[in-house]
């Protein structure tokens, strides 16, 4: 053809919108793949790279790529606040490991990973974090467990702590020398992985086992800052939630389990945690968690929980309301860990499991919801507390936890 | 007339001290990864809760350092950068820098130096500095007491009136504690006091509270030294 | 054997240029073009008008496309692609393969690449847009649709929006997203796009969030100056970071910067200013023909800044958006360049050719 015929162009205009699809596209991530790099340090002697446990699930993360998360054999990492104040929280994800029938272990050679203090006090530096961090790892490699990180802040920390130590030999070495004289060998997980990343690939095994309807609740998320804005790759997406430009990994939950999510402007914003504000500043905490986030998901969402997966978020939220409702503003949402939530829905006991009298919102409204009968419930636990008052019982156990 | 002055004008700091303080922060490990260039573009300041409630501004404390404005710095040092809450919602910046991380490095400069204001905003923070330092958790459950936090809830009072008995109704055994969040190994706490004394944390300590650093070092000399380590 | 003719790969503004000055000094073209039309991108995505003159879009191209049809010297292509090559200067063998995957082996001189580029994809972006989560956001593509169609409207109530604004730098400028790069051209347009829009609904309010304004030259008062002044348009220095939901509107929070405050506000459409990234026919050109990517990944050009066309491959050129950001000035630029350099270098063999056969040199 020789180009006789004068083509037109407006012949080409389409006519219909396209579908707004976003595919992703792993072999166009714009940053490095940081578990190269550890697995070449390990090739020059630089550590040991624990690997992940063979029976693992594969999620995606920013970018495309496969991250993967052990089922079991996991040495849980736990937190300061959740088993300082919100001891429900921890025992929840326990509670869903035992349902599913996953080992893990409970250890008591571990340290907070004291970032908590850092952020707040500063009272710390680059090589102690880091070498914390390390200990750490090197206790649940002595175990053979690999570490499952109960607190966000902990997940932001240690993402932020493994880029320091990949990109620089001298802490690398500073931590190394400190472990040595420890007696311990210089260990990194082949991946972080939080919680939450473990009930997220877990999802459909738990709602297999839900026995209450949850479809007429409905739910706001709120994500934490240090999960997904630290090391931002690094997180969980999913193509199918959000046009796959927010984090999915508590969503993804929510909607299994049959729940209703609802959206609410200030999304992305941070609960106002502040790690030294909570304790010694809390009027910002308090405003800012009361005025860019509760206030804002009653006015748009009206949901009758908030969920979200994090220590310093729970803690945030829950305690910013009561002095909130004082100076009369719109508030009174429960806030639970989604732990806490996925484990109401498969019958866990609100107290003895989810420990919800240590909560300060009053989430009776939303157990009446769910069908859960908490004034029975109450009063088992209020018998339960007779029995460890009059000495009948030291401790209440995983049996009793489960009893009827 | 009252003059009017701000705290830590009443004593003249000299130019060269505030100069000495700046290049610590520069030789920080991490201020490379920290500060690379700065559009001043305000994505940090548009995504910072701080910057909502006080007058405070991630993107002038970056733009003052990436144009070594030692004066500028030095005033920050002191007034702005215990207002970040550490959300690192400002690591959205498009030059990959991290504000937030910045004024980390800001705050240990500070502490390690003992500056007024440093022991300022610590003031009341001391316990909880003990707290994680000696136990290895943070936040313990015999610290909700309703004097320590009137403002979250009459829960709080449930809890420190129930605190034993509550405790001991958490079916994981780790959990049956109330000094600390969890029960932690002895052998893990000498690790952590190894950990602390070889990083120098001890001496920024000192720095800031002279009284806290005394009992935090009486209490760890004693358990190295039952098992086995010198601390020099 | 030397090859008489100039390969023009695209059929663009910047091949169609090219295709037009190479016939014009008497050598043949084959321009090839994988769509199934000519216009290259204005045409594809329904540019209203070329900035900064605001003239409409189609009607230029048409004429471009006028320009080389029906000329004996340019053979067009269309629906087909380059799939192998190889030779040098003076004898490249090319296998050009049509839609319905028959093959023809073609022997030219030179080539031209000119397969431009693609708009950035806002689900890459660092920021949270939301565009593939809202429909009220746009790019600069989404709003020349219906700025050409002369219908300017909300996408979710079908109505004119009463509150516009555009966030520049989408998809460059981002060390994150590793596109370290301006690209060049997307505040003209952004600013010949508010101006269209006033036109159209003088009554709106529009708004260009920015870190820098590039206003290049005469740009200056032909876009920014005219519209401040004559349309009112709202030039605010500081980038957004969110773009969310809330009851009708959405809203946008970024930080007024030159007032030194966080902002969060409502507006009834945003629209983000895409950048280029090199186009899957430029990455596909570059493995085929084994032409070096420089750093930012577009084709890499020896002898900048004297000389913006002559890749590293001898006889191989680049005219337009594959060689990274350019104006349509540019590319037409490039396209003359590399128009007479490609010609040159046919010419240069053939001579080369005659004299070798006419010393009584081995047979043909």
């Amino acid at each position: 053809m020789s180009g006789e015929v004068s083509i037109p162009v407006t012949a080409i205009t389409r006519g219909t919108i396209p579908q707004r699809v976003f595919q992703r596209d792993p072999a166009n991530a714009p940053t490095e793949d940081i578990r190269e790099k550890l697995f070449e340090l390990e090739a020059q002697g630089e550590w040991i790279v624990q690997r992940v446990p063979d029976d693992n699930i594969e999620v995606m993360t920013k970018y495309g790529r496969t991250k993967r998360i052990p089922r079991q054999f996991t040495w849980h990492h736990k937190s300061c606040g959740q088993c300082g104040h919100i001891p429900g929280y921890s025992t929840s994800i326990f509670w869903l490991h035992r349902q599913l029938g996953m080992e893990y272990n409970d250890p008591t050679d571990q340290t907070s990973c004291t970032a908590w203090n850092y952020y707040a006090s500063a009272t710390s530096n680059a090589a102690a974090q880091a070498a914390v961090a390390v200990r750490n790892f090197a206790a649940a490699y002595e175990t053979g467990y690999f570490p499952m990180i109960h607190c966000g802040t902990s997940y932001g920390h240690y993402k932020e702590t493994r880029e320091q130590l990949v990109h620089h030999p001298d802490l690398r070495k500073q931590v190394r020398d400190i472990m040595a004289k420890l007696g311990k060998p210089l260990i990194i997980p082949e991946e972080i992985v939080h919680y939450s990343e473990w009930i997220h690939a877990m999802r459909f095994e738990i709602a297999k086992r839900r026995v209450f309807d949850v479809s007429n609740i409905t739910v706001t998320v709120h994500p934490a800052c240090h999960y997904y804005k630290l090391v931002a790759e690094d997180a969980i997406y999913d193509p199918d939630l959000y046009g796959g430009q927010r984090t999915a990994v508590i969503t993804a939950v929510v909607e299994t389990l049959g729940a209703k999510v609802a959206d609410y402007s200030t999304w992305f914003d941070c609960c106002g945690f502040g790690f030294r504000h909570i304790l010694v500043q809390r009027d910002f905490t308090r405003s800012f968690a009361t005025l860019r986030k509760i206030e804002r998901m009653k006015e748009e969402a009206n949901p009758d929980v908030t969920l979200t997966h994090d220590t310093g978020c729970v803690t945030t939220l829950d305690k910013s309301q009561f002095a909130a409702r004082a100076h009369g503003r719109n508030v009174g949402i429960p806030v639970l860990s989604e732990a806490q939530f996925a484990a109401l829905a498969m019958g866990a006991h609100p107290y003895r499991v989810c420990q919800l009298h240590w909560h300060s919102v009053d989430y009776r409204p939303l157990l009446e919801k769910m069908g859960i009968d908490w004034q029975a419930r109450w009063a088992e636990f209020q018998q339960d507390i007779e029995r460890l008052r009059s000495g009948e019982k030291q401790f209440l156990t995983w049996e009793d936890a489960d009893a009827r | 007339m009252a003059q009017v002055t701000t705290k830590h004008e009443h004593v003249e700091v000299p130019y060269e001290e505030k100069e000495r303080l700046f290049i610590q922060v520069t030789q920080d490990m991490r201020f490379h990864d920290y500060l690379k260039g700065c559009y001043e573009c305000g994505i940090c300041v548009a995504a910072c809760p701080s910057a909502r409630f006080y007058d405070f501004s991630p993107r002038k404390i970056t733009q003052a350092v990436a144009r070594e404005d030692i004066e500028l710095v030095y005033k920050q040092m002191n007034e702005d950068v215990w207002n970040c809450s550490q959300c690192f919602s400002c690591d959205r910046c498009p030059r990959g820098n991290s504000p937030g991380g910045l004024i980390t490095i800001l705050r240990e400069v500070a502490v390690k130096n003992g500056l007024h204001s440093a022991k300022e905003a610590l003031e009341g923070y001391s316990r909880i500095v003990y707290k994680i330092m000696s136990t290895g958790t943070q936040v313990s459950p015999d610290m909700l007491q309703p004097d320590a936090f009137p403002d979250w809830g009459p829960e709080v009072r449930d809890v420190s009136d129930n605190l034993d008995l509550w405790r001991r109704a958490i079916p994981p055994e780790t959990h049956h504690t109330t000094e600390s969040a969890w029960v932690v190994d002895e052998k893990t706490l000498t690790e952590l006091y190894l950990i602390w004394h070889m990083t120098g944390v001890l001496d920024m300590i000192k720095e800031i509270d002279e009284g806290l650093h005394m009992i935090l070092q009486d209490v760890m000399e004693e358990a190295l030294e039952e098992k086995g380590f010198s601390v020099s | 054997m030397p090859g008489n003719s100039v390969l023009i790969i695209g059929g663009g503004p910047a091949g169609l240029y090219a295709a037009r000055s190479v016939a014009d000094v008497g050598t043949p073209v084959v321009l090839v073009e994988k769509r199934e039309h000519l216009g290259g991108t204005p045409v594809t995505a329904n540019y209203a008008s070329f900035t900064p003159h605001l003239e409409d879009a189609e009607t230029a191209m048409q004429r471009m496309v006028n320009d080389v049809s029906s000329d004996p010297l340019i053979e067009i292509l269309l629906q087909t692609r380059v799939t192998a090559g190889s030779g040098g200067p003076g004898d490249f063998a090319v296998t050009l393969t049509s839609r319905s995957g028959e093959t023809r082996e073609l022997n030219v001189g030179s080539i031209i690449v000119a397969t431009g580029f693609d708009h950035f994809d806002p689900g890459r972006e660092t920021q949270m847009y939301g565009y593939y989560e809202y429909e009220d956001v746009l790019t600069l593509v989404d709003a020349e649709k219906m700025l050409k169609a002369k219908n300017f409207v909300r996408p979710s109530t079908g109505l004119p929006p009463k509150r516009i604004c555009f966030i520049q730098c989408v998809g460059s400028r981002d060390r994150r997203l590793g596109n370290e790069y301006c690209s060049k051209v997307c505040c003209g347009v952004a600013s010949k796009e508010a101006i269209e829009i006033k036109e159209l609904l003088p009554d709106a309010k529009v708004f260009i969030f920015y870190i820098d304004m590039r206003m290049y030259g005469f740009w200056e008062d032909q876009l920014y100056w005219k519209a401040q002044e004559e349309h009112k348009v709202n030039y605010i220095r500081g980038i957004v970071t969110e773009v969310l939901r809330r009851g009708d509107s959405l809203v946008v929070k970024g930080e007024d910067t030159t007032m030194g405050r966080p902002m969060e506000v409502p507006m009834d459409v945003v629209i983000l200013s895409v950048g280029m990234v090199p186009s899957a026919g430029t990455i596909e050109m570059a493995k085929v023909l084994n032409l070096p990517r420089e750093r930012h990944g577009f084709l890499e050009t020896v002898g900048a800044p004297l000389d913006t066309v002559t890749t590293p491959v001898p006889g191989i050129f680049v005219a337009g958006a594959a060689a990274g950001p350019k104006d349509i000035e540019d590319s037409i630029s490039m396209a003359g360049t590399a128009a007479m350099k490609a010609v040159s270098t046919v010419r240069r063999h053939l001579k080369q050719a005659a004299i070798a056969s006419s010393m009584g040199g081995g047979g043909e």
